[in-house]
């Protein structure tokens, strides 16, 4: 572990902005929010933050990405297209790399998804321990309040100083500077980055009543309970709110978009939710699920239990952000999942 | 695509500020591209000349007497396609806020002492409430982008991508702020999609010119708006700006 001076750490941050050999993005505020964001300098860079709007994941998964563009003139000529913005990206909290640690595996799955991959290779990812505590979240429950790896970098506020933990060769290049004044940690600052990390565990507002790896079993047994899933529906929008704010949801659509010569255009994806309402429409006009209480249902399914069955992760990492930006309120992963557990020996 | 080969199109406006006409004007130099695609036969705003031979006709404006009745439909008669563009030709629009207004109030705040020499229609109508639409570009004014694109779709003859999900999505993507947590109501939850979010990106709110999407769950926003401390009142006005057609189309259903 290594100690880097707060003053000293912003030297290098801009420095890595005036380098140029990367895109510097960090936390910004946002009005009363926060988001990841390009920095023009080190000041911007809030790393006290709560939570950001959307999480990282937007840098190797665009909202919006070209995948291949064509043209008609002669023939059809087409060629793949993948945007790679190589990017330092810092202010990463435990439950959003633990997020990535989880897309890496579900891009890098059988076919490997190069737009992803080539993004995800070129960034480096600093990572930070939680000052503050959304509201929302309950990463303490999910396991995902601290994290062991994932990081290139992992950044603990030590008041006047960060104790940089190094987590891979990528992430010890980048301190590998002249200009960068650090030195290793003394045994006291080893031990009140453990005491700090130990002390987040304990500030979460929410939390889960019962150990996650009993979700995929509970999902199980509560599938059939219509009853439930409609009467927790009953207010969902249906907006995919919850879906698009989510660190591992990954859906995608992807649609042809003509130039207005009809001679050339480009093939884009753009996220998508199950829970809006054409998400699982075929041709022919079937809906898989037409009904609000399925689709909001096949949420927590994906969540708890079917992402578990093919990944061996549960794949909700406690940000909190889709039950803080429902606006219904009706998205909180604690309140179905505790209802479930509590009900489960009725 | 020959020249020959492309089809011709008509603008046609009823009640309504002709503002999504205007929109089509601005495209400006893409103006050039469009007529690659198709020949324009009649658009008041920027040609003198006018046919009744078209195949594709454009709507504007929503339909309030029985003139334009009469009118719209001998268009639907004249034309293969019909487009209805912008909010008071697909929902209604503003025209429909008087349809939850007592008439003859409406009427004398219009036309005063003369409203006697004036027919109207108590309800404002959108075009599909007359005659059968085949598409429709929306939006208060009509997007730029999306309306080429309706008219590229209509001349290759595929289906446009026109969203039926909340302004939300837009919302999200944009990373907005949402205006819920800025102490503002909005109606993006219950309004399609398809504007990029514009009016929240800038800092403002949804009002809902693109009209309620398919099915939206309206009565989970009343109860929102009102737990968020809004009074029914203020709630019905956040629905009647562009959704008062809409909203009585569904309770008849």
């Amino acid at each position: 572990m290594k100690v880097i001076k707060k003053e000293d750490l912003e030297n290098f941050v801009d420095e890595l902005i005036a380098n140029n050999e990367k895109e510097v993005v960090g936390v910004k505020s946002k009005d009363s929010k926060y988001v990841f964001d390009k920095l023009e300098n080190a000041e911007e860079l809030e790393l006290d933050y709560d939570v950001t709007i959307l999480p990282p994941k937007k840098y190797f998964m665009p909202q919006r990405e070209t995948l291949v563009e064509y043209e008609t003139r002669e023939g059809i000529e087409m060629e793949a297209v993948n945007e790679v913005v190589p990017r330092i990206i810092i202010g990463i909290h435990p439950y959003d790399l633990e997020a990535i640690k989880q897309m890496d595996k579900v891009f890098a799955d059988s076919p490997e998804d190069d737009n992803y991959l080539e993004k995800r290779e070129k960034s480096v990812l600093i990572g930070v321990n939680m000052k503050q505590i959304s509201e929302w979240s309950f990463a303490g429950s999910m396991g995902t309040a601290t994290i062991e790896d994932g990081y290139d970098l992992m950044l603990t506020d030590l008041g006047d100083r960060y104790a940089v933990e190094i987590g891979t060769s990528k992430g010890r290049e980048l301190l590998e500077r002249e200009s960068l004044e650090m030195r290793d940690a003394e045994p006291e600052e080893v031990e009140e980055v453990e005491n700090i990390e130990e002390n987040i565990q304990n500030g979460f507002e929410k939390e889960l009543d019962f150990s996650p790896q009993n979700l995929p079993w509970l999902l199980a047994e509560n599938y059939g309970d219509e009853d439930f899933w409609e009467e927790n529906a009953e207010d969902c929008y249906s907006c995919g709110t919850c879906n698009i704010v989510c660190p591992t949801c990954y859906c995608f659509d992807v649609q042809d978009f003509s130039d207005i010569s009809l001679e050339e255009g480009e093939r884009m994806r753009q996220w998508d939710g199950c829970m809006l309402e054409a998400f699982a429409e075929v041709a022919g006009g079937e809906n898989f699920r037409e009904e609000r209480a399925e689709r909001y249902r096949h949420r927590y399914m994906r969540k708890g239990r079917y992402l578990y069955n093919r990944f061996g992760d549960i794949a909700c990492v406690g940000c909190g952000r889709c039950s803080s930006q429902c606006v219904p309120d009706i998205a909180d992963p604690t309140d179905i999942f505790n209802k479930l557990w509590s009900d489960k020996d009725e | 695509m020959k020249p020959e080969e492309r089809p011709k199109a008509a603008f046609f406006d009823f009640a309504g500020c002709e503002g999504d006409q205007l929109q089509v004007a601005n495209l400006e130099e893409k103006i050039l591209d469009l007529l690659n695609i198709v020949e324009l036969v009649s658009f008041r705003e920027v040609m003198t000349e006018h046919s009744d031979d078209y195949d594709v006709a454009f709507i504007e404006g929503s339909i309030t007497d029985s003139h334009a009745e009469e009118r719209l439909k001998e268009i639907r008669n004249n034309a293969d396609i019909v487009v209805a563009i912008g909010a008071c030709a697909t929902i209604g629009g503003i025209n429909s806020i008087r349809n939850a207004q007592d008439f003859e109030k409406v009427q004398e705040r219009v036309y005063g002492d003369e409203r006697e020499h004036y027919e109207a229609w108590e309800k404002a109508k959108p075009a599909k409430a007359v005659v059968d639409v085949d598409y429709e570009v929306h939006g208060c004014p009509i997007d730029r982008e999306e309306f080429l694109h309706v008219v590229q779709s209509i001349v290759m003859g595929r289906e446009p991508n026109i969203p039926d999900y909340p302004v939300c999505v837009e919302c999200k993507l944009n990373e907005n702020v949402c205006a819920f947590e800025r102490d503002e109501f909005c109606v993006g939850p219950v309004t399609r999609a398809g504007c990029d979010s514009c009016c929240v990106n800038e800092g403002t709110i949804c009002w809902g010119c693109r009209g309620m999407i398919d099915n939206p769950n309206e009565e989970a926003h009343e109860e929102v708006l009102e737990e968020y401390g809004l009074t029914a009142e203020e709630v019905m006005k956040k629905f009647d700006l562009y959704f008062t057609w809409q909203k009585e189309a569904r309770e008849d259903e």
